[in-house]
């Protein structure tokens, strides 16, 4: 995949007009989970990748589960990703699923060598179903859990060391993270290995008064802020241009001014090329 | 052990019980509110007729009750209905949970492949016999639900484009065929003959015995109007060799 041309989330209200106007996009990324069934959806993406590369993101395979993957799932994912032969397949660190429930959410681990060892043997079977390796995306922290033994950086550099997968950078989540667990950015990004990179992420955020305290929540429901904008410019600059990804996710604007966005990323990449 | 943290971390997830830690409500609130707008997808009918506000404190309580079991969310809310059909806040609007039932039957078709329907020409080669002993089955996502309440005219009303012309309660009972079609799942009305037809096929009766029982159903059932219809709407799978 090019990382001179940054690309769009695909989501529904979006579809028919993708599919009709073909805009000019670097790629499409789609959730694997909004896929996995034979909807008109499916066969629309099928249609578009005449046209488009494709990056499949999965959001609920649960790579943190101490239970292990779902099989059953696990398979759809697979069948999925060997029928659209994407430039791209990632994860999150993080767990959903648990006690046979599925709770839709990026759930915190506690950065632990047990966690670890978890998600090192989640993350290889997912690399042996699918036969590639996959990139696994920081998530957005609210919670600093006390049992953690490793910062997170040290936790994702020992997962790429140990399971050969690579890293999808989420500059909005890395601030969102940064800000509400007062960690310093600087020393995050110094403890990734530099050559694990594979995609960024872009998306914008919510603030919260919680108490007198501002919280981030990371709702992909607006533009991507000055900030954040910022610390993809300094991400850039580290690990060099990569596949470049914008999210909005709720309060979906025009497909315009997605594209707009994407194009202003493109901008960012190729003035670190 | 990770096992136990995660364990009584989730059991803190699906809770009304008030929790000191507030950073762990924004999980909370995260699990609560995206399953309510999963299920305001696969339920846009029972979303309109309640209003957001009520949906997403139904839908809620669904979720706390029977959270899903895997991550692919469309195939979420099969029993979203009878929990409607038992939710005393609900229990003004008794259509309601007869109109999940179409929400969902349309979810389902949506969901399900478009693929080897049946050729009538390949009927027309069949002996008079041989056509009336044959047993038919149906498409994928196809399916019947039946209601005392005229569902598809409030389906039809409720969608964004429609008037502001009131149903008409008494316009029931309805029997609604949902189906897939290749651009998306919609449903036609059927008569009572028509029905008990697609129940009598359903059930795998031959065309003639469904034929039969349809008849007894209403008696100005028509065989070849009724099949013509159904086959118009791509409701049989293709032939079995």
């Amino acid at each position: 995949m090019q990382a001179a041309a940054a690309g769009i989330g695909l989501r529904a209200p979006h579809l028919a007009e993708i599919d009709r106007t073909r805009p000019k996009a670097g790629f499409l990324e789609i959730h694997a989970e909004n896929y996995l069934t034979p909807s008109p959806a499916l066969a629309t993406v099928e249609r578009l990748r005449a046209d488009y590369e494709f990056s499949v993101h999965a959001v609920g395979l649960s790579l943190g589960s101490a239970e292990g993957l779902d099989a059953a799932h696990l398979a759809r994912v697979a069948a999925l990703v060997k029928r659209l032969e994407p430039a791209l397949v990632s994860e999150h660190l993080a767990w959903s699923t648990f006690g046979g429930r599925y709770y839709n959410d990026l759930l915190p681990l506690p950065f632990t060598e047990e966690a670890l060892d978890v998600v090192v043997a989640n993350v290889q079977r997912l690399q042996e179903m699918l036969g590639r390796p996959v990139a696994v995306e920081n998530p957005s922290g609210y919670l600093a859990i006390a049992q953690s033994t490793l910062t997170e950086p040290e936790f994702l550099a020992e997962l790429v060391r140990r399971s050969g997968c690579r890293l999808l950078l989420d500059a909005n989540n890395l601030h969102v993270t940064a800000h509400n667990l007062g960690l310093d950015v600087g020393d995050w990004l110094d403890k990734l290995p530099a050559d694990a990179v594979a995609e960024f992420h872009l998306a914008g955020h919510a603030e919260n008064d919680a108490d007198g305290e501002t919280v981030l929540i990371d709702d992909h429901g607006s533009a991507v802020r000055a900030e954040v904008w910022a610390l993809f410019d300094r991400c850039v600059r580290r690990f060099g241009p990569r596949p470049t990804l914008v999210e909005w996710d709720t309060d979906i604007p025009a497909l315009g001014v997605l594209l707009d966005e994407a194009d202003r990323a493109t901008r960012v990449l190729a003035d670190a090329a | 052990m990770l096992r136990e943290w995660q364990a009584a971390f989730a059991a803190q997830l699906l809770t009304d019980a008030s929790v000191s830690e507030k950073r762990l409500a924004i999980h909370r609130h995260h699990v609560a509110s995206s399953l309510a707008r999963a299920l305001a997808v696969s339920f846009p009918t029972v979303e309109a007729l309640v209003g957001a506000e009520f949906f997403r404190e139904t839908a809620r309580r669904f979720v706390m009750q029977d959270p899903p079991r895997q991550p692919v969310l469309a195939e979420y809310g099969a029993g979203f209905a009878d929990f409607l059909a038992e939710y005393a806040p609900a229990r003004g609007l008794s259509y309601l949970a007869d109109t999940a039932r179409l929400d969902w039957a349309l979810n389902v078709a949506f969901h399900s492949p478009y693929a080897g329907r049946l050729d009538a020409a390949a009927l027309a080669t069949m002996t008079a016999d041989d056509l009336a002993g044959l047993s038919l089955a149906f498409a994928p996502g196809v399916a019947l639900v039946r209601s005392a309440y005229p569902i598809g005219l409030i389906w039809k009303a409720s969608q964004p484009d429609a008037g502001d012309e009131p149903v008409d309660l008494a316009r029931g009972p309805a029997r609604v065929l949902v189906l897939r079609q290749s651009d998306g799942a919609s449903f036609v009305s059927l008569g009572e003959g028509e029905a008990a037809f697609v129940e009598a096929l359903d059930d795998g009766r031959s065309i003639e015995a469904a034929a039969g029982m349809a008849a007894a159903a209403e008696p100005g059932f028509d065989l070849s109007r009724a099949f013509a219809l159904l086959n118009t709407c791509e409701v049989f799978a293709a032939l079995q060799h």
